[in-house]
């Protein structure tokens, strides 16, 4: 399973700062044309990015302010032709359909009263102005100040709110003080290989098996108001998820992005949960490496290598045979030149369930010393 | 400068790094004696610089100790001095720095502070500490504070004393968000950094509800980590925006007003819509068991949301007992008279906000929640509750409710 993890190898990745994580993700949002929205105080360049973006991108952006729009803007404006009433689409739905492609960017979201939201819907996820279908290849972006910012503000619906990506648009100061001197850095779209969706039905693979696990995070519709404006799980948001990392992984996107696209999809604790799953699935079954204890490959992150060894340690002392506990100590006997201290933790645990007359094992002898001088073991 | 260094924490590194001999013993005895931290002290990745004259920590999980002092230590002392590290880590105190505006001059005092706040859990429950560490009582405060408080009475006990407090140690840029010389680029990602905090909030919930103790400061840290509680201000903004936007939402056609799309179709009338403005209306439980300063914070709150929303003139506060007092139309939560005492009925007073004409179509209800409720929703007016004090019983499930407290 270590493919869908390809990205999170990217721990190492040097001074991935959050505002640089938000510009990557949008980026990877972009790229596979999942709609998103920016949240963020007034005047941090949300707009100003995402226009760069999109001249960089060399594609047609047109702006949409939608706290000055009526609800007919969106849902079209009937005009009667003969017997029939069609719904006329706005001119820059239709430059938007004549280019094939561009970037639609809804401006001021929270601003827009609930009625304008509510139009809003079918423009967001199915990209229907009026009688208008704008072609599939169109982004949409959208910006929004957090409710408490913007006096005007309401918060966004809860269905809205549910389809969409939210991104939180931080500012650094040093990034502040960088764009003022060379100019702001377009937030870079990666170009994603034609065939990238290919990859998508092992994502959905994996979501579908962490919501076995965890059943109640499938559909968690948001109990209070406050957390209504922000991703919730729900079927929905769980298939926006497994493409969003999809995308994050043919675009080689760093960890903090990746996580920051999960999280904004499933809402924060949800995505927290799947993360440390998935974190979680790349170590070791402590079953196979005691049928084969040669197999077992220490992972290199500290905390990493003490979680697979802890849990072949625990292992153990559940179902203490003679055969899996002299097992046990063969792997952490390999371990304990590299790591003495962590392997030296669980020899504590399995020295506590010695099978009745197995004889000691070679390694125990491995851990003494370092017992000793820790002061754990009556010299 | 920095002198040579010698990593520890990955594969083929046998012993200490560069000098470090007492450090496997020292992690080995700290993870013993904090089984509940045994992921956050093997997820530090531990660095040896020579000359920097302690231990100290960044922000990206290294930890960059000078063999010369650590060799001075027992195995007992340079876990301590480890556990006190990782906490710097879990409780964030570089970040917490960033946010409390703290400069380089600042720097000792905030480390000062950040130390009392994990020592006060810790050295009671039997850490051992080279040197003289910082205690709370150190600077005549109580246990259990965060470190944003002993900060503030820090800086106050300098600005009486004129002078700077030592420090007990220097413990770096993960204590104090300042960048140190001898700090190498890159570290753990600030998400996984986010789940190994999660991890250890989880080990420390387990522990408890196990075999162990854990000391009651830390349960709570993990508790908060895993289930933040929300500012019940944010809650009750919330609640009340939604609660106007869905009576506002009710936008309906009309055919009284012509549409100002009319121009477009001729010889079709279009309605236009219309919004209706919300009235509003407050219920203030006044009965004995009230505390007046809640209910103060918690109008003054509602008024201040309203006013923000427009529709502040709108307000109208009927005070409430066991009866309800004549509506009072305000406009400061200061003028509102609060008569009242004895028992409690907040049913009268959604009753009598009900016989409002207008017809309110929000009422807001602040009570300590002993009261009777009416059986189900008031038909055609939205009720959001506000629940006063940390023991107020549950509000009925027809509500919208929020819990407001004194302390968050």
């Amino acid at each position: 399973m270590s493919e869908p993890l390809a990205g999170a190898g990217g721990q190492q990745r040097t001074g991935a700062q959050d505002g640089n994580a938000a510009a990557e993700a949008l980026g990877v949002a972009v790229a596979a044309r999942v709609p998103v929205l920016l949240w963020g105080a007034p005047g941090t360049g949300k707009t100003s990015a995402i226009r760069a973006m999109a001249t960089a991108m060399g594609l047609p952006c047109e702006t949409v302010i939608a706290s000055i729009r009526e609800p007919s803007d969106f849902a079209g404006l009937p005009v009667v032709t003969g017997n029939a009433v069609r719904f006329a689409p706005p001119l820059w739905a239709i430059r938007l359909a004549e280019a094939g492609t561009g970037v639609l960017f809804l401006d001021e979201l929270s601003t827009a009263p609930p009625a304008v939201q509510a139009a809003l819907l079918r423009v967001v996820l199915e990209r229907t102005v009026g009688d208008l279908t704008l072609p599939s290849d169109v982004a949409v972006v959208a910006a929004a100040n957090p409710p408490e910012q913007a006096a005007d503000g309401w918060d966004l619906s809860a269905p809205l709110a549910n389809r969409l990506c939210h991104l939180s648009w931080e500012t650094s100061p040093r990034s502040i003080a960088d764009g003022l001197a060379g100019g702001w850095a377009a937030p870079q779209v990666p170009l994603l290989a034609p065939d990238w969706l290919a990859a998508e039905q092992l994502h959905k693979a994996l979501v579908a098996a962490f919501l076995q696990v965890r059943p109640a995070l499938a559909i968690a519709p948001p109990s209070s108001a406050a957390e209504a404006g922000r991703g919730w799980p729900s079927p929905r948001t769980w298939e926006m998820a497994a493409r969003l990392l999809t995308a994050a992984d043919a675009a080689r996107a760093s960890g903090q992005a990746r996580s920051a696209l999960v999280r904004g999809a499933v809402g924060d604790g949800a995505g927290v949960e799947f993360l440390a799953w998935l974190v979680e699935m790349d170590l070791p079954d402590p079953e196979e490496v005691l049928a084969n204890p040669a197999s077992f490959r220490l992972p290199e992150r500290g905390d990493r290598a003490y979680a697979a060894l802890a849990s072949i340690a625990a292992a153990v002392a559940a179902e203490p045979t003679p055969r899996r506990w002299t097992a046990g100590w063969q792997v952490l006997g390999a371990c304990a030149a590299a790591v003495p201290d962590i392997a030296a933790t669980a020899a504590r645990v399995l020295a506590r369930c010695r099978p009745d007359g197995t004889p000691l094992p070679p390694e125990i002898t491995l851990f003494a010393p370092l017992l000793r001088d820790a002061g754990l073991l009556a010299p | 400068m920095t002198g040579e260094r010698a990593e520890h924490g990955v594969p083929g590194a046998p012993g200490g790094p560069g000098g470090l001999d007492g450090l496997p013993a020292a992690r080995l005895w700290a993870a013993a004696r904090f089984p509940y931290l045994a992921s956050g002290l093997f997820g530090v990745q531990v660095t040896a610089v020579s000359g920097t004259g302690g231990v100290s920590v960044d922000a990206g999980w290294r930890l960059y100790a000078d063999p010369a002092v650590a060799a001075g230590w027992t195995p007992a002392e340079l876990g301590g001095v480890l556990v006190h590290h990782v906490w710097h880590l879990l409780r964030q105190h570089s970040e917490r720095a960033l946010a409390a505006g703290i400069t380089a001059a600042d720097a000792t005092a905030w480390i000062r502070a950040a130390d009392a706040e994990i020592n006060d859990d810790l050295i009671p429950a039997g850490l051992e500490l080279p040197g003289d560490p910082v205690l709370p009582r150190d600077f005549g405060a109580l246990d259990g504070k965060l470190a944003e408080e002993y900060y503030a009475l820090l800086r106050q006990a300098r600005r009486a004393a004129g002078s700077q407090p030592t420090p007990w140690q220097d413990c770096g840029s993960g204590a104090d968000g300042m960048p140190r010389v001898f700090d190498a680029p890159g570290g753990l990602d600030p998400w996984l950094a986010d789940l190994l905090v999660r991890q250890v909030a989880q080990d420390i919930l387990r522990h408890a509800n196990g075999i162990g103790t854990v000391p009651a400061g830390l349960l709570r840290w993990a508790r908060e980590v895993l289930a933040p509680t929300v500012d019940w201000r944010r809650l009750l903004a919330a609640e009340l925006r939604r609660a106007v936007a869905d009576i506002a939402g009710v936008v309906d056609y009309s055919y009284m007003r012509p549409s100002r799309r009319a121009a477009a179709v001729s010889g079709i009338v279009l309605p236009a819509l219309r919004r209706p403005v919300p009235e509003l209306a407050v219920v203030c439980d006044t009965s004995g068991s009230m505390t007046e300063d809640l209910l103060a914070m918690a109008l003054a709150e509602v008024e201040g949301l309203l006013r923000a929303l427009g529709l502040a003139r709108r307000l109208r506060v009927l005070a409430c007992d066991a009866a309800a007092a004549p509506a009072q139309r305000i406009s400061s939560a200061r003028q509102v008279e609060l008569t009242g005492g004895g028992g409690t009925n907040m049913s009268a007073g959604i009753a009598a906000a009900y016989g409002l004409r207008p017809r309110p179509a929000l009422a807001v209800v602040l009570t300590d929640g002993y009261t009777p409720w009416p059986a189900a929703a008031p038909k055609g007016m939205r009720v959001v509750v506000g629940l006063l004090g940390d023991n107020a019983p549950d509000a009925p499930g027809w509500a919208r409710s929020v819990r407001v407290t004194q302390s968050a």
